[in-house]
């Protein structure tokens, strides 16, 4: 139902105004169903200034002996309190008059000619009534829009803070060698980023891009992100985390929706990476040549089929000094001037292969896509990795659990653990291991330098001495690939067999020893020196960086690696 | 005006005659607000179509939300299947939209021509 329509006569006139508000109450009452008529009369303009958002009219009548004197400012003043309801204003005129264009240029927007035409006024009046309940119409829903707009924006400032909240586990702060912008719209336009450190050193970042826009991409971050900071430091592979993430975002996203990512691992000691993109953008590998490698999606994104074989995708590369990584999502490409061009791949790799000094290229890269961006919606992600700079973190926390526990003293302790076939199929073994050791006080002491000797001592008893794949293969990039294919192959295929590992821990206060088994059901290692060698690659230069003593012998398949605490065997001393 | 504009179709379908084969055409971006469109192009067949062509041959671009649209139409598939698996094929895609299909992987799941 429509509020009454109010209409202002200004008329000092007595007879003239009462003549017009007549004519306006029969005009009303021969129109049915239009609602109440509100009628106000004033004499002048000063005064219906002076009452006007008292009165709120709809429409505002000069009577014939005002519309004589009304002048242009008179109209505007009316026009400037009515805001921004548009309150059509009318002239009465005599027809015997002829219209002067000083009638026009005060801007009245239509004129009554009297005698008056009783139906021609209703026409008017009911023309006029019309487009006043449209404008209210209009208006209301402007308020109901801005309102909820603000609602809005105040939902996405609620939902930035939370996200910025689980961002805080990540390292991204703490490795100088990781440059990153994140979008300012980051959370709305589904881009995520996570980083942290494994056991061991190694670090894994994700770079990932949620379909769509608005809370829905944002709340997929949400599960992505737990897992990624719940697996990652309890030392679960790059596959196993992979493999977790695409099933649990499969299972909780509806089916429009997925989640385009790029992650990699990075191990500093073995100076290698294992990265891995669905659906990304191609990342890209700057040697400090200038040549670019890129690394191309390679496996449909998270979260759209239940299982994923992200083995075979995953691609390994061998560091060099001077590499950088980056890592950037489709908003980059996007961005496009002012004739609707995109920036495209081709422009930006233009601008990565550009020879600036070390440090300047990141800001370079922003720069050149913001100068050529025609609005100035941020909607780009970008990271940098100094491959070569990344360093091995131990996290303060643990250090300072470390001292507290090492006046307590260790203990003496042992730990013996056998996997049969079905662990080895599909199980990782070392975070279990992680776990079990998380409650031997003191553990965290060695936490990191157990982890590397494990991993090295488990991998190498898995994959040559159960499954006698040839380190030869590694060679290559292509032969990397190959061997990791032959691995996750022969763990399928494994239907017989172990791998026992023993752990010893002798208390010396405060120093100690801590001896590590490692031994499987295979033939044995075919030499511990030759072309053959099983540790061909960085693992052994690297065990005995952090071990004391490492023994292996020729035709067995057990190897014991002796690691000392207690006593200064630094990361620093790791690096070559 | 913006209300025509928005309405105008740019989604087509048609049936075969031995109803079959439904082909859908997407011309201009095929994105987020086309959602409603695309989803009318191929429910309510009985029975359902054994062959869904997507015709890319005008499709200018096509964005994440898209790919998510032709997974919903996967999962329709897979509902409405009786005899056997239906088949989605993509076909005349250009470079640009080829590209994001190749990009995603979808290749892996859909047939593209």
């Amino acid at each position: 139902m429509p509020g009454p329509y109010r209409v202002l006569v200004i008329e000092a006139d007595i007879r003239e105004a009462g003549r017009l508000l007549r004519l306006l109450r029969t005009c009303a009452g021969g129109e049915p169903g239009a609602g109440a008529l509100e009628l106000a009369v004033r004499p002048d303009t000063a005064t219906a200034l002076a009452d006007y958002l008292q009165l709120r009219p709809d429409l505002v009548i000069y009577g014939p002996a005002a519309a004589r004197d009304a002048a242009a400012e008179d109209l505007q003043q009316l026009r400037g309190r009515a805001g921004t309801d548009p309150v059509p204003i009318l002239f009465v005129r005599s027809d015997r008059e002829t219209l002067s264009s000083a009638c026009l240029k005060t801007g009245c927007d239509d004129i009554l000619f009297t005698p008056y035409n009783p139906i021609l006024v209703q026409l008017k009046l009911a023309a006029l009534r019309r487009f006043s309940h449209f404008n209210r119409a209009l208006q209301a829903q402007r308020i109901r829009i801005r309102r909820s707009h603000a609602d809005l924006l105040q939902e996405q400032a609620s939902a930035r803070q939370i996200f910025d909240k689980l961002g805080h586990e990540s390292c991204l702060d703490q490795a100088s060698a990781i440059r990153y912008h994140l979008s300012p719209r980051a959370v709305l336009n589904g881009d995520v980023l996570a980083a942290a450190y494994a056991p061991g050193g190694k670090l894994m970042l994700l770079l990932g891009d949620f379909t769509g826009h608005g809370l829905a991409a944002a709340v997929g971050a949400v599960p992505l992100t737990a897992s990624f900071y719940s697996m990652v430091p309890k030392g679960f592979s790059l596959g196993h985390i992979l493999r977790e993430i695409n099933a649990k975002l499969h299972r909780i996203l509806p089916s429009n929706m997925f989640c385009c990512a790029v992650v990699f691992e990075l191990d500093p000691h073995k100076r290698h990476i294992r990265l891995f993109n669905g659906g990304m953008p191609r990342a890209c590998l700057r040697r400090r040549s200038g040549d670019l490698r890129l690394l191309e999606s390679r496996h449909l994104p998270l979260g759209v089929l239940e299982e994923a074989w992200v083995e075979e995708a995953i691609v390994h590369i061998p560091v060099e000094a001077g590499d950088h990584l980056y890592l950037w999502s489709d908003g980059i490409h996007e961005a496009h001037n002012q004739r609707g061009e995109l920036f495209g791949e081709e422009r930006l790799l233009q601008a990565v292969i550009e020879p600036l000094a070390e440090g300047r290229r990141f800001d370079h890269l922003l720069n050149t896509v913001n100068a050529y961006s025609a609005d100035q919606h941020d909607d780009l992600s970008l990271v940098e990795v100094a491959l070569d700079e990344v360093s091995p973190v131990t996290n303060a926390a643990e250090v300072a659990v470390d001292t507290a526990a090492q006046r307590g003293g260790i203990g003496d302790w042992s730990l013996n653990f056998t996997l049969g076939p079905e662990e080895l199929r599909d199980a990782d073994p070392l975070p279990l291991l992680h776990s079990v050791l998380a409650q031997v006080p003191g553990a965290c002491s060695f936490h990191d330098h157990l982890t590397i000797v494990l991993g090295e001592l488990f991998r190498n008893a898995l994959e040559h001495g159960l499954l006698r794949l040839d380190s030869g293969l590694k060679q290559t990039d292509r032969g990397f690939t190959e061997y990791y294919r032959q691995l996750e192959e022969g763990r399928r295929r494994l239907r017989e067999g172990w791998i026992r590992i023993q752990l010893r821990c002798r208390d010396r206060g405060a120093s100690g020893e801590l001896e590590v088994v490692v031994e499987d059901s295979g033939i044995g290692l075919r030499g511990a020196s030759g072309s053959d060698n099983a540790y061909s690659g960085r693992g052994l230069p690297l065990l005995k960086a952090i071990c004391r003593e490492v023994e292996i012998q020729p035709g067995s398949s057990r190897v014991r690696a002796t690691l000392n605490w207690g006593e200064a065997v630094s990361t620093e001393s790791l690096h070559p | 005006m913006m209300v025509s504009e928005r309405s105008r179709a740019r989604v087509s379908s048609e049936l075969s005659e031995s109803g079959e084969v439904l082909t859908i055409r997407v011309s201009g971006s095929f994105d987020f607000n086309m959602h409603r469109e695309f989803l009318r192009a191929y429910q309510n067949f009985s029975p359902a179509p054994k062959l869904y062509c997507i015709d890319l041959s005008e499709t200018l671009h096509l964005d994440s939300a898209a790919l998510g649209m032709l997974l919903l139409l996967r999962d329709h598939c897979l509902d409405t299947a009786e005899d056997g698996l239906p088949c989605i094929e993509l076909q005349n895609a250009n470079e640009h939209v080829a590209n994001i299909l190749a990009v995603s992987n979808f290749d892996k799941i859909f047939k593209v021509r």
